[in-house]
């Protein structure tokens, strides 16, 4: 199947300068990374803050210029569009956001909102617009009698359906979740995490999941990539990824993540330090500084990203040696 | 019609009942403005001239009904004009940036480095003098101020997610310009306004007077004023008039637009004030303080003052903290959990009051309801037997000031020391919570710190003191994965090191709660509805709620997670009985009284009237 949307060899510095008249240095963001989403099927990106996890989906969406390599949609490279061509381009992909409080318009009525994406596009004849607003309503378990409604009379898990609404509104064939459960409570994070598998299905969407919520990420996601400092770690079945981890990071992470399975009194092995800045990462591979395993090569080559297994690829020197370490409970 | 509607509507009324005088000047019956009377000059007011007579026996009030059709004109047509284009020029530089913001904010900012009169009297000396002009050459004076106003409130607002919504879902910039962006920035641009139609009034004045603008003998209120203070010492009042009508035509702008903000404002505007302006309710203790191990919650609950009398917000909260112990208050948002956090420590929002209930703390000198206490009883407590660990570190943390200072004023507020000895207890308890090189870190700013480095300096001074109770509110819910283990191994190092400290940890996160706590209370929707020590409650949850919660937690292999059916009530309309009952799969008749917290041995409590039915295995 050919894949929705690709990125090639995506990279995206932000450059930056220490003081008023200190030595110009790029913060990197993203390095070299390549990806790819087909239809109904949803890739969860899982890091830490700082990771690029969130320029990765701003960029995927058009929302922001790669400073190397590029994006093609369905084959075409979004590069290549300007102007209203570019906008005709996105009403194709959507973004739901992490914060369901600031990513709603407080002023305007529920929905306008939604009816915005259809009228940008004329998706729909004008006349059949609120037509159109209460199936999409409907579509994300809401009343369509709450329209007129302003989002502050909204719960947080009712603006994240809303926010779902608007964008599934211009029909999109891409989405990108960024973080959508994580403000969310518990009990409400269930009802939208099962939304979101029910539309992936009816409507086969390709869907680009961000979450630093490990256990959410295995529930929903058919694939995982794991970044860690702007670089694709490791990239696999969402399955074997939670249950035989390869990269040293990935198994870090998996022992970090709290768990009700986990036997009581037993602490998962928690990784020191923290993430090194951007602006100053280490040479070589750069979770090194954190690494158990780190020997003097880590530090002279950045690991490449090699095939461990079918549709497994991890970038780590001593992959041979964290075969069946770690995974989730 | 809401309130605000209301009080606009009234103000808008009186506006334009005033507008209505020199709108109608022509056909008033007023005495002309011209018409000298000079035996009559500085005569007092009379039944004939009501204002009194100004230096050539002119007819005060008809000068002021007359010259505020010159200076409202003046001031309100610049004032108006200058919005628009100043308006136009920051939305445009402020959301597009490069090259627009240099042509639209920074050419208008030259305007601002000339000064200001002078300028004015340059456009007047090419155009002529005349109200016009005088428009014309307050509109490009006041430009700036809108163009850098609106541009800063642009940038601001540019950058937040529903604006990025709009742009992902291919809107055309101008379109987001005009239908997103605008309305949010409406706040800033009103008290622009009403700020500029004063300053216009006043340069009016003047500008007038050097015969600029408003011709004399043609009346305007800068004129007079102009004119009224030469002869001050003769005749005060009619430095008054003017000054009143000026006055008042200002405030009433500013009230409009602050009765504007509220309209338009989606939130409705907080109540209440600072701590020391509330009326201090002072609750008498009416029991006897029983004997505490540390800290027992009886019956506690937390209300909201409105004008139609107090609302609940949580009811009947109780449980116990012994010393050792982590009691972990779970739940969602809206639950109560951080509220019972805040009112342990008197820190509630100001709007905010313990209704009803005890709270026993066990002190050095005694037991104390800290329900009751006022702030001034509150404060040696707060800080040092009883201290709080906030989700926010960056927020929580004072900007301007080091990290080494923050936590030696603490040490110094409960313990008076010399300064170097604190300096050297601050090294050892960054030391303690795992900060890297305190000698050096103490002299840092908050924001050189990463986001775990400032949760843990957090936590130094929170435990700066060692104090017997912590209380920490989703201290790791704003933190990556791996810096949440290591906070939550800090947690559980500081009560190795500290075994008396009971510790109360709000969270919603049911697995930290696994990993840190001993007891857990369950809350929903205000009120505890389980309780019991960790193990046996997620091994044998005895509550519908808690069953639910602990299912809904994606770690099952189940295809779909279960949710809980529909929404947690809103305060003020709380279901009269169990407040679960209208998402609970088992609710039966008797579920629609009010459920007390039933006893289920061992220790453990559950607000549900039906466990030993449902579960009648384990009863």
């Amino acid at each position: 199947m050919s894949p929705v949307i690709e990125a090639l060899e995506l990279t995206r510095n932000f450059p930056s300068r220490s003081g008023w008249v200190g030595a110009k240095r790029d913060v990197w963001a993203l390095r070299g990374i390549n990806l790819s989403i087909s239809r109904g099927e949803t890739v969860g990106v899982v890091g830490e803050s700082g990771c690029g996890k969130s320029t990765l989906g701003n960029i995927l969406l058009g929302l922001d210029s790669p400073t190397g390599g590029g994006v093609r949609f369905e084959g075409k490279y979004l590069h290549d569009f300007k102007g209203a061509h570019r906008r005709q381009m996105r009403k194709r992909m959507q973004l739901v956001f992490q914060d369901p409080f600031g990513s709603l318009d407080p002023r305007r009525s529920v929905g306008a909102q939604i009816a915005d994406g259809l009228r940008n596009h004329d998706v729909v004849p004008a006349a059949e617009i609120p037509a159109e607003v209460a199936r999409l309503l409907t579509l994300v378990g809401l009343a369509p009698s709450v329209a007129p409604r302003r989002p502050s009379q909204f719960s947080g898990g009712q603006r994240q359906r809303i926010a779902i609404a608007r964008a599934l509104a211009p029909r999109p064939d891409f989405i990108v979740a960024d973080e959508p459960v994580s403000a969310l409570d518990v009990s409400i994070q269930a009802q939208i995490v099962n939304l979101l598998a029910d539309l992936r299905e009816e409507l086969d969407l390709a869907m680009l999941f961000i979450s630093h919520d490990l256990h959410v990420v295995r529930h929903l996601c058919t694939r995982v990539v794991v970044m860690y400092l702007g670089r694709i770690v490791e990239e696999g079945p969402a399955e074997q990824i939670f249950t035989a981890p390869r990269h040293p990071y990935t198994q870090a992470l998996l022992a970090a993540t709290p768990s009700l399975k986990r036997p009581a009194g037993e602490t998962g092995k928690v990784l020191d330090g923290e993430l090194p800045s951007p602006a100053n990462p280490p040479s070589g591979c750069a979770f090194r500084t954190r690494c158990a395993l780190a020997t003097g090569d880590c530090a002279s080559a950045v690991p490449p990203l090699e095939t461990v297994g079918p549709e497994r690829r991890t970038a780590c020197f001593h992959a041979d040696l964290t075969a069946g370490q770690g995974g989730l409970q | 019609m809401t309130r605000a509607q209301r009080s606009l509507y009234i103000w808008l009324g009186l506006a334009a009942v005033l507008i209505a005088f020199p709108l109608l000047a022509p056909v008033l019956p007023l005495q002309p403005t011209i018409g000298m009377d000079i035996p009559h000059r500085f005569a007092g007011p009379s039944a004939a001239n009501w204002l009194g007579n100004d230096e050539y026996g002119r007819d005060v009030l008809s000068r002021i009904i007359w010259g505020a059709r010159a200076s409202l004109a003046v001031a309100f047509g610049s004032a108006f004009c200058a919005a628009v284009i100043g308006t136009i020029l920051g939305l445009l530089g402020g959301y597009f940036r490069g090259i627009t913001e240099v042509l639209a904010v920074r050419s208008t900012e030259i305007v601002i480095c000339l000064p200001p009169l002078l300028l004015a009297m340059l456009v007047i000396t090419i155009l002529g003098a005349g109200v016009l002009t005088l428009t014309v050459a307050l509109t490009i004076l006041f430009v700036p101020n809108y163009t850098r106003v609106v541009y800063a409130a642009t940038l601001q607002t540019g950058g937040l997610d529903f604006v990025k919504a709009q742009e992902a879902m291919g809107t055309h910039p101008l379109k987001i310009l005009a239908r997103t962006v605008l309305p949010n920035i409406v706040p800033p641009l009103l008290v622009q306004f009403s700020l500029t139609v004063a300053s216009g009034i006043l340069l009016e004045s003047g500008l007038s007077f050097l015969g600029l603008g408003v011709v004399p003998p043609a009346p305007s209120w800068g004129l007079m004023i102009r004119a009224a203070r030469a002869a001050m010492d003769q005749q005060p009042l009619l430095l008054l008039w003017p000054s009143l009508a000026l006055a008042g035509t200002v405030l009433l702008l500013n009230v409009i637009c602050d009765r504007l903000q509220d309209v338009l404002s989606p939130k409705t505007a907080a109540r209440g004030g600072a701590a020391w302006l509330r009326r201090q309710i002072k609750r008498t203790p009416d029991a006897p303080a029983p004997e505490v191990p540390l800290l027992k919650i009886e019956d506690l609950s937390v209300g909201v003052a409105l004008e139609q009398g107090s609302m609940g917000l949580t009811k009947g909260i109780a449980f116990e903290v012994k010393p050792g112990e982590t009691m972990a208050l779970v739940g969602e948002s809206g639950s109560g959990k951080t509220l019972t956090g805040l009112a342990m420590t008197g820190l509630l929002p100001n709007a905010l009051s313990v209704t009803g209930g005890h709270a026993w703390f066990r002190t050095e000198a005694g037991v104390v309801d800290l329900a009751a206490l006022t702030e001034e009883e509150f404060g040696p407590l707060r800080g040092n037997d009883i201290s709080m660990v906030f989700q926010d570190a960056a927020a929580a943390l004072n900007p301007v000031h080091r990290i080494g200072d923050q936590l030696a004023e603490i040490i110094q507020c409960h313990r008076p020391m010399p300064k170097q000895q604190a300096e050297a207890e601050v090294v050892e308890l960054l030391r303690k919570v795992g900060i890297p090189d305190p000698e050096r870190r103490i002299r840092a700013y908050p924001f050189e710190l990463s986001g775990g480095q400032r949760q843990r300096a957090m936590i130094a001074m929170a435990v700066a003191n060692a104090p017997k109770l912590l209380i920490a509110d989703e201290p790791t819910t704003a933190l990556d994965p791996t810096i949440q283990a290591q906070i939550l191994r800090l947690f559980a190092k500081l009560k190795e090191d500290n075994p008396g400290m009971g510790v109360i940890f709000v969270t919603h996160n049911l697995a930290v709660v696994k990993e840190i706590a001993t007891h857990v209370s369950v809350m929903y929707a205000g009120q505890v509805v389980e309780q019991g020590t960790v193990e046996e409650v997620f091994a044998d949850p005895r509550h519908p709620y808690t069953k639910a919660l602990l299912a809904s937690v994606p770690e099952s292999d189940a295809e779909r997670l279960e949710s809980i059916p529909g929404t947690v009530p809103q305060p003020g309309a709380m279901p009269e009985g169990c407040r679960f009952a209208p998402r609970c799969g088992h609710a039966a008749a008797a579920c629609a009284a009010p459920q007390p917290l039933l006893d289920t041995g061992e220790g453990r409590t559950t607000r549900c009237l039906r466990w030993a039915d449902l579960w009648k295995d384990v009863a």
